[in-house]
């Protein structure tokens, strides 16, 4: 601090304004879109992704047959023209049933990670707002749920409340509750403490409206990544639980399903596992891969919790 | 006399606990960040409050309107007692004192368009009605502070750090308020920026008839904007009087060491100007030096100083020109020395603790 103009030589008139800047306003989103689309990578897989939730929505009119359309001439038949993907042991296409089970696998995706996404997001907020007595209750709970391995716990859940598409849904979502609620603690604590956040307390801001207008859109970023990578693992997990028998129940199909009922055709037709296996493994990829790209473009400094777990 | 003070603060304390880790949290010790702070603030003046970093005067500040909870004394803003305040009267009081923060680039939510985030405060208290009506205001804001009314839609990260700081402004005086407090308003700011935040301040003050308190760690800065002058050290107000008294001729060692550190614009006086370092640092607010907590840097330290806390006493030529120093005569609470009552000083050892002269340093 040098020098200065004596109280006396304050201007009357406002000082001339500094000139106002030249870059037309553009909303955070389509910046964010932008810089994600200069990441193959992350372009590639989202774009994937479209295609198979398009699939999904549009599964009955693209596949060539119903799923459970049967012709006792052509079981186990392999790939042909006719039958692309093949058939299984009771002659279905193969390829229809990969396109049907696609709605099932992404709605039990979907709704679970969702649920999560809620409840998380939510005990995360309070946690990480409100501290104290209601950090440490709540946190508790969620180590409770951490400590058991994710698949384990989806299997009990689905065990007492019985094996179908909607447990699987509520299962898979209690599972993933507690790693939603530690990210957005996480974040939360650290955008809580933030000058703004003050500020609009200082004008008379609710708590209520602090949290909803300041605290959640700043703390979002790591909370959009974790949903992306949420979700190759719920596909995995809604496969796991077919697999086993505990999620969306025969004859309808879905990929983890078809991979159970392939296992012991395994050695006489190789195109019954690997077609429903590669439509597991492209939507997973195709998730984590939109993950990391969604990462480094929102929330660069964050990388420990969705890349160590196995969850 | 009384009718004119805005706001006052009695034996005001904030201390913050300082916990051990670990399941069984204990409490051991606390902060005394403001450590009983009496202060007025007259209507329409602007009272700067100066001190050290660390020295508790961004936590006052935060106290006054109640940002950070006060754990003892009161505060009073127009009548009003703010420390029993509930949540509907703390809401009033927010829209009647505002905040303009130090850091711009810290203090504008980055998601949030100039004009979100100056209509805040209209929205928060049901002020200007329907939308057009609050834009019309948000226009009038920013026209106010000096900033062209088309950037309203514009996202912090565009602006420089004084337009922001005009942004912050405009926020702070949306709700009409009669008092605003500026925390190191300036001092993230270029010092060509400085100037005219601080001439923008002055002409708002004069044009809205605002109070002001003026936080700052640059007294110079201080002595060209404050009516008054307060000064802090670890967490109490130790001079406080008329600008150019306190400027001018100051009472307290720790004010004339302050201001001795202030160049001057003139080389030779500059060269001729003496200069009082002072030796140490500020000791933590957790550990404060009994008596007066100034005397561990003091130069001119002596026999009361550890064992009395100076009160505020009037001294120099100007009325109203208070200084807590012993050097103006011995005035203040004796302190129970904790060597007298090895089980922990009692209030009634306190008051009967022997005064020892001589066991000072």
């Amino acid at each position: 601090m040098t020098q200065l103009p004596t109280p006396g030589a304050v201007p009357a008139e406002p000082p001339p304004a500094e000139l106002p800047p030249t870059r037309t306003a553009r909303p955070r989103w389509r910046e964010t879109l932008g810089l994600l689309a200069r990441n193959p990578t992350a372009a590639v897989s989202a774009l994937v992704l479209i295609a198979i939730v398009l699939v999904a929505v549009f599964d009955e009119t693209l596949a060539p047959d119903g799923p459970n359309e049967q012709d006792q001439s052509r079981a186990l038949q392999a790939p042909s023209w006719g039958h692309p993907f093949g058939t299984d042991e009771l002659s279905r296409d193969i390829l229809s049933r990969v396109l049907l089970g696609a709605a099932t696998s992404l709605r039990v995706g979907f709704l679970s990670v969702a649920f999560a996404l809620v409840v998380g997001t939510l005990i995360g907020l309070l946690a990480g707002y409100y501290g104290r007595w209601v950090d440490d209750v709540l946190m508790r709970v969620m180590d409770m749920l951490f400590a058991f391995p994710a698949v384990l716990l989806a299997i009990a859940i689905v065990a007492v409340r019985g094996a179908g598409p909607t447990n699987a849904i509520l299962a898979i979502g209690i599972v993933y509750v507690p790693i939603f609620a530690r990210v957005t603690r996480a974040s939360v604590l650290g955008v809580r403490e933030e000058v703004y956040v003050r500020a609009s307390r200082s004008v008379g801001a609710s708590d209520l409206r602090l949290i909803t207008r300041h605290v959640l859109p700043n703390a979002a970023p790591p909370i959009i990544v974790q949903t992306s990578i949420s979700l190759a693992f719920a596909v995995l997990a809604e496969a796991a639980l077919s697999f086993l028998g505990l999620g969306p129940q025969r004859p309808n199909p879905s990929w983890g399903l078809m991979l159970a009922d392939s296992r012991g055709f395994i050695d006489q037709a190789w195109w019954y596992s690997v077609f429903p296996g590669l439509a597991i493994v492209l939507t997973v990829l195709c998730f984590n891969l939109l993950g990391d790209g969604l990462r480094d473009v929102l929330d660069p400094r964050q990388r420990t919790l969705m890349a160590g777990g196995g969850r | 006399m009384t009718d004119d003070v805005l706001l006052s603060a009695r034996g005001l304390e904030v201390h913050f606990p300082i916990r051990s880790g670990g399941v069984f949290r204990r409490s051991s010790g606390a902060v005394r960040a403001v450590d009983g702070v009496d202060l007025d603030i007259r209507r329409g003046e602007t009272l700067g409050l100066v001190g050290e970093s660390g020295c508790g005067k961004s936590t006052l500040g935060n106290a006054l309107l109640r940002l950070v909870e006060p754990t003892g004394g009161t505060v009073t803003f127009d009548g009003i007692d703010v420390t029993a305040l509930g949540r509907r009267e703390l809401r009033e009081l927010r829209r009647r004192a505002g905040m303009v923060f130090q850091d711009p680039f810290a203090s504008l939510d980055p998601r949030r368009t100039v004009a979100q985030t100056v209509s805040e405060p209209l929205e928060v208290h049901g002020l200007h009605g329907d939308r057009r009506e609050r834009a019309a205001r948000v226009s009038e804001l920013l026209e106010l502070v000096g900033l062209d009314p088309a950037v309203a839609d514009r996202y912090p990260h565009e602006f420089s750090g004084g337009q922001r700081q005009r942004v912050g402004i405009a926020r702070a005086l949306a709700g009409e308020p009669d008092f605003l407090v500026c925390d190191e308003a300036i001092a993230s700011l270029d010092v060509s920026v400085q100037a005219q935040v601080l001439n923008l301040l002055r002409r708002l003050q004069r044009r809205l008839g605002l109070t002001l308190l003026f936080i700052s760690h640059d007294l110079s800065a201080v002595r060209h904007v404050a009516d008054r002058i307060a000064v802090m050290y670890l967490g109490r107000v130790v001079e406080i009087g008329p600008a150019a008294a306190v400027g001018g001729d100051p009472q307290m060692p720790y004010t004339q060491a302050l201001l001795s550190a202030v160049p001057v614009p003139h080389p030779e006086l500059e060269r001729s100007r003496k200069r009082t370092v002072l030796r140490g640092d500020v000791p933590s607010p957790a550990a404060v030096p009994t008596g007066c907590r100034f005397r561990t840097r003091c130069p001119s330290a002596f026999e009361p100083c550890p064992d009395v806390d100076p009160a505020l006493q009037p001294v120099g030529q100007v009325d109203g020109h208070l200084a807590a120093c012993h050097l103006h005569g011995v005035v203040g609470t004796p302190v129970a020395r904790e060597d007298d009552a090895p089980e922990g000083p009692t209030p009634a050892d306190a008051a009967r603790a022997p005064r020892r002269a001589g066991r000072a340093h």
